[in-house]
């Protein structure tokens, strides 16, 4: 088991959460309410993760006070690219999570991966990308 | 003849002579000895013909039938064969070299996955309306496959296994139910195998398990 693992996903669930709010704005109606749906999925995971490190006697994490968004929000197109890019970055931290885990970790390491992989397919598609799924989700290449 | 011709045809002889005389009249040796095995053989297979032609002969009172030479032949010539081969330690050995490994506990997984192709591969071809949701999804089992085989080192067999896929069943939508069941059941095997796993091969096998699901977002 390692602590360390679980506070890089916590950073990325941080992140995660930071960014859904500026990505919300951005979208249509329809998608807006997945992105408020996927926001509060990081949440439960964020707190799950805080709850986990306190009790393996870690300090989790905290937030940072702000995160630089890697290009600027104009547009649905750029909000929906974001919340692919986010979803494949919180799932290629939880991949890496599951060799560091055991039991009841990695568990929820994969549940955690697989809803990310899950909703950056569903992002793909609200895009228009195509293909909407990858072969090995979370695997960075 | 000279004499010269005689002295050199001798040693000859008399060698051939007393090798024959020293296997014969060596006594009953009880242990095969390493070069004498052959001989031993011959002589234990000899044994072995009158104990059968006599164990035939006692049954052959009894049943009142004559004895098969040609049974009794048989059964000498083939003790006589196998009894050097059974003291060297060849089946031994052989019984070793082919006792099959054990299954992989990803076998199960690689099966599913090369059956996924398969189904993919056959929708596709009975309904080409499905092709473009579809060869992706296709794409990402192949490449499942060969990463799976590549982690329990077993040959990926030729895609002509998948050439001939049988035509599914029904119309699309049904052909596009039993495949997201049979992705639903991949992707628990695969999460099942990702928890059971060692740490290497957690990673692979969780994004298995996780393609799976995001398939059954496109398989509709």
């Amino acid at each position: 088991m390692s602590p360390e693992a679980l506070a890089t996903a916590l950073d990325a669930e941080h992140a995660a959460i930071y960014a859904y709010g500026p990505i919300g704005v951005r979208l249509d109606t329809a998608s807006a309410a997945d992105a408020r749906q996927a926001e509060a999925a990081h949440r439960s995971r964020r707190d799950a993760l805080v709850l986990r490190l306190t009790a393996l006697g870690s300090t989790p994490p905290p937030a940072a006070p702000s995160y630089t968004l890697p290009y600027p929000l104009t547009d649905r197109a750029a909000a929906l690219r974001l919340a692919t890019e986010i979803e494949e970055r919180t799932a290629a931290v939880w991949r890496s999570a599951l060799p560091e885990t055991e039991d009841a970790d990695r568990s929820s390491a994969l549940a955690a991966l697989t809803d990310c992989a899950v909703r950056a397919t569903r992002w793909r598609r609200r895009a228009g990308v195509s293909p909407a799924t990858v072969p090995f989700p979370g695997r960075v290449t | 003849m000279p004499p010269r011709h005689r002295t050199k045809e001798r040693p000859v002889a008399a060698q051939s002579v007393t090798r024959r005389s020293a296997s014969g009249t060596a006594g009953a040796p009880t242990f095969p000895r390493p070069g004498t095995r052959l001989g031993l053989s011959l002589e234990w297979g000899g044994r072995l013909v009158a104990y059968v032609r006599q164990t035939l002969a006692v049954r052959s009172r009894l049943v009142d039938q004559q004895p098969s030479r040609r049974g009794v032949l048989a059964a000498a010539v083939g003790a006589v064969a196998l009894y050097p081969m059974s003291g060297c330690g060849l089946f031994g050995d052989d019984e070793e070299k082919e006792r099959p490994p054990a299954p992989d506990p990803l076998a199960p997984l690689l099966a599913e996955a090369r059956a996924l192709v398969s189904q993919h591969e056959a929708a596709i071809g009975a309904f080409p309306v499905l092709a473009e949701r579809l060869t992706p999804v296709a794409q990402a089992h192949r490449e499942h496959v060969a990463a799976l085989a590549k982690v329990i080192k077993t040959a990926d067999p030729s895609p002509s296994a998948s050439a001939s896929p049988t035509p599914p069943a029904g119309d699309a939508k049904s052909t596009l139910a039993a495949l997201r069941t049979a992705e639903q059941k991949c992707q628990k095997t695969a999460a099942q195998a990702c928890q059971a796993g060692p740490p290497e091969r957690a990673a692979l096998l969780g994004s298995i398990a996780a393609a799976c699901a995001t398939h059954l977002e496109v398989v509709r």
